[in-house]
């Protein structure tokens, strides 16, 4: 009889190691920090997840927190994962935004559901076009993206923030912003809690960017890139083009994402409307988190949006400033790019290794 | 527009742009790519503010700035070097960390911004140079600049003949080159880039106090405003060669320049002014590039 072998789960387990360790770590140089400043950070930490996690109030507002995350974290890991970076992520988001909100007061007149379709596909297609530039310029003339995306960031801040200013500019607000858009382009939330379709939107695309990364023939490319761009070009994949659709892919998600977040909680777009360190860096941190796997991105999406949510009641019941989390997120970024277990020769992978498969055969010593 | 004020505003906005892109290509020819310039620069310019807001002395500003850009010097090195981390992700992990670092500060503090105007030492900063001063236009243009501005321009040619004619320089290349066969001569190449990092580090730290006390004589949470990633792109513009580099930071604080002083003459469009340059600078990218890779018959093959 033919003994099924059981599951190597120790790539999975150190891959789990290596994104636990830095978010410890990290939470145990903040808490150093709020101790120096003379405060609890056992109590703060507890209030940080008590409220975001522990209620369902709570819990719908992470949900709800999360689902923009989980799309900036994908634009992000479909990018990382070929070895491009977009870090224009948090601009296309900009742009997304301020397209849904411009579309909502145009075209106020339509239906509800019209309405919200349209306003979703402008930020999409003007997240698209956001990230269409640097794309083709890095595939055509190699131009380096990192620094192009990065930098096109200000631009376009620079860009929407005249927009704003000038030719869209409610008069009668207070602060420098566009119209609100009218009922029939928000997505109305679920009964008391703050969740809404749009939750259940990014649901359905995390369904497809699972298959897309797991069981595709894209996800496949986007992966052999990655690993080694001459090797995909000599397979016969075209490199060029395939940089092309990530980036539209990128931007696509990332406009969605914005445009989805103006529907769902901004209702307008002004200045701060990514608000703190921006969401698009936010999803740097999940994708990085998430080791650009999917669920894992799932996860670390909760997790930040767990942070997000839970800092508003940190600023309420203690003396620890809500600048907290920001350090604390820089931190995990920072220990994240070393690598606990770094690849399978490492000396704590094998000795992990061994202790998982003592039973099994193919390690016999 | 006054043609004087667009020449001093120029020397005035380049010059924390070509303190990062000079410290920022020792790493650049050791092939680390260091993302890192902005958070370093926002370090040395908090410490250096810090250091006179509590000390009210200059000197014990540059030097916290000095030896907190050391310190976060040596960090990227231990990670990238030592660690053999992702430098791209440790880069930007330092980026991160000192702007809510700073935010964290002002949070403890209960303030918005640490200021220093009532500091009376800093209240007239700028040199004046002995014999140029008197000379009409161009006194005005090039004298009454501050310290650091003339270190910058100074800087091209001390950076230029610290990589091409001394030991250590030839050690940098060396690493960036060929690091096997600088190693089979018993170069420590380890050490070359621990020293090239922490080099570049400290030209940052020296750009932040240029910008936070010689030219805002604040510390404002966004005052690093993209600078160390505009030094990066001139880093990749003049392909890590000093002069080339220089020239490219030069071309980037005109174009800044040019910004703020057409600005004053329009309503809201001004806004959009400031977008000039950043395009310029992915102008110059895509024109450098484009002339140097296109031939190649690579499509689109990585360059990281």
């Amino acid at each position: 009889m033919v003994k099924k072998t059981p599951r190597n789960i120790t790539p999975a387990l150190s891959s789990v190691i290596n994104a636990f360790v830095p978010v410890l770590a990290a939470f145990g140089i903040g808490a150093v920090v709020i101790a120096l400043a003379g405060k609890n950070p056992l109590e703060t930490y507890w209030i940080l997840f008590r409220q975001s996690l522990f209620s369902f109030q709570g819990l719908m507002k992470t949900l709800h927190y999360a689902s923009p995350l989980l799309l900036t974290g994908f634009a992000i890991a479909v990018t990382f994962k070929a070895g491009v970076f977009n870090m224009g992520v948090e601009g296309q988001l900009l742009v997304g935004g301020f397209a849904a909100a411009i579309c909502g007061t145009a075209f106020s007149s339509l239906p509800a559901p019209i309405l919200i379709v349209l306003c979703l596909t402008a930020g999409v297609v003007c997240g698209m076009a956001a990230a269409i530039l640097p794309a083709l310029l890095r595939a055509f003339y190699n131009v380096n993206e990192l620094v192009v995306t990065l930098l096109l960031n200000y631009a376009v801040f620079i860009f929407l923030e005249y927009l704003t200013s000038g030719p869209f500019r409610d008069a009668g607000a207070a602060h420098v912003s566009t119209h609100m858009v009218p009922d029939g382009a928000i997505f109305s939330r679920f009964g008391s809690s703050r969740i809404t379709l749009f939750s259940i939107l990014v649901a359905a695309v995390f369904g497809v960017m699972y298959i897309l990364f797991n069981r595709s023939k894209l996800g496949y490319e986007i992966e052999a890139i990655g690993k080694n761009p001459n090797f995909a070009e000599a397979a016969g994949m075209n490199v060029r083009r395939k940089i092309i659709v990530i980036m539209t892919i990128s931007g696509a998600l990332s406009g969605f994402a914005g445009a989805g977040w103006l529907l769902s909680e901004k209702y307008v777009y002004t200045l701060t409307f990514s608000d703190g360190v921006g969401l698009g860096w936010d999803g740097m941190l999940i994708a990085l988190l998430g080791v650009n796997n999917p669920v894992g991105i799932l996860v670390s999406a909760m997790f930040y949006a767990t942070l997000k949510v839970g800092v508003q009641y940190v600023s309420v019941f203690t003396e620890v400033p809500s600048e907290i989390v920001g350090l604390i997120q820089a931190m995990i970024v920072l220990f994240l790019s070393l690598k606990v277990i770094r690849s399978r020769q490492s000396p704590l992978y094998k000795k992990l290794d061994r202790l998982l498969c003592r039973r099994g055969s193919r390690n016999p010593s | 527009m006054n043609v004087v004020k667009f020449f001093a505003d120029s020397f005035l906005y380049s010059s924390p742009i070509l303190l990062c892109t000079l410290g920022g290509l020792f790493a650049y020819r050791c092939r680390i790519v260091n993302i890192g310039l902005e958070g370093m620069m926002y370090f040395g310019g908090l410490a250096s503010v810090l250091g006179i807001y509590l000390t009210r002395s200059p000197l014990l500003g540059i030097l916290c700035g000095f030896l907190i850009s050391y310190g976060v010097g040596w960090l990227f090195a231990y990670f990238s070097v030592t660690k053999k981390a992702n430098f791209i992700i440790t880069g930007l992990g330092i980026n991160m960390l000192a702007a809510a670092v700073g935010r964290y500060l002002l949070a403890e503090m209960r303030i918005t911004n640490i200021n220093l105007i009532h500091i009376e030492v800093l209240l007239d900063q700028s040199i004046r140079l002995p014999v140029i001063d008197s000379i009409p236009i161009l006194g005005e243009i090039v004298s009454r600049q501050t310290g650091f501005t003339y270190f910058a321009f100074l800087s091209i040619f001390l950076v230029r003949l610290l990589l091409y004619n001394t030991r250590f320089g030839v050690y940098v290349r060396m690493s960036g080159d060929n690091e096997a066969s600088g190693r089979s001569v018993g170069i420590d190449t380890i050490k070359v880039k621990y020293a090239a990092l922490i080099l570049g580090a400290v030209f940052c730290g020296f750009a932040g106090y240029n910008v936070a006390v010689e030219q805002l004589t604040s510390f404002t949470p966004t005052f690093t405003a993209g600078i160390g990633f505009i030094a990066i792109a001139a880093i990749y513009c003049g392909d890590g060669k000093p002069v080339r580099c220089g020239l490219y930071a030069l071309l980037f604080g005109a174009a800044k320049s040019l910004a703020v002083n057409l600005g004053v003459h329009f309503g809201t469009i001004a806004i959009l002014l400031n977008m000039i340059p950043y395009l310029t600078i992915v102008l110059a990218l895509f024109v450098v590039s484009g002339t140097s890779h296109a031939k190649t018959n690579h499509r689109g093959i990585l360059s990281v």
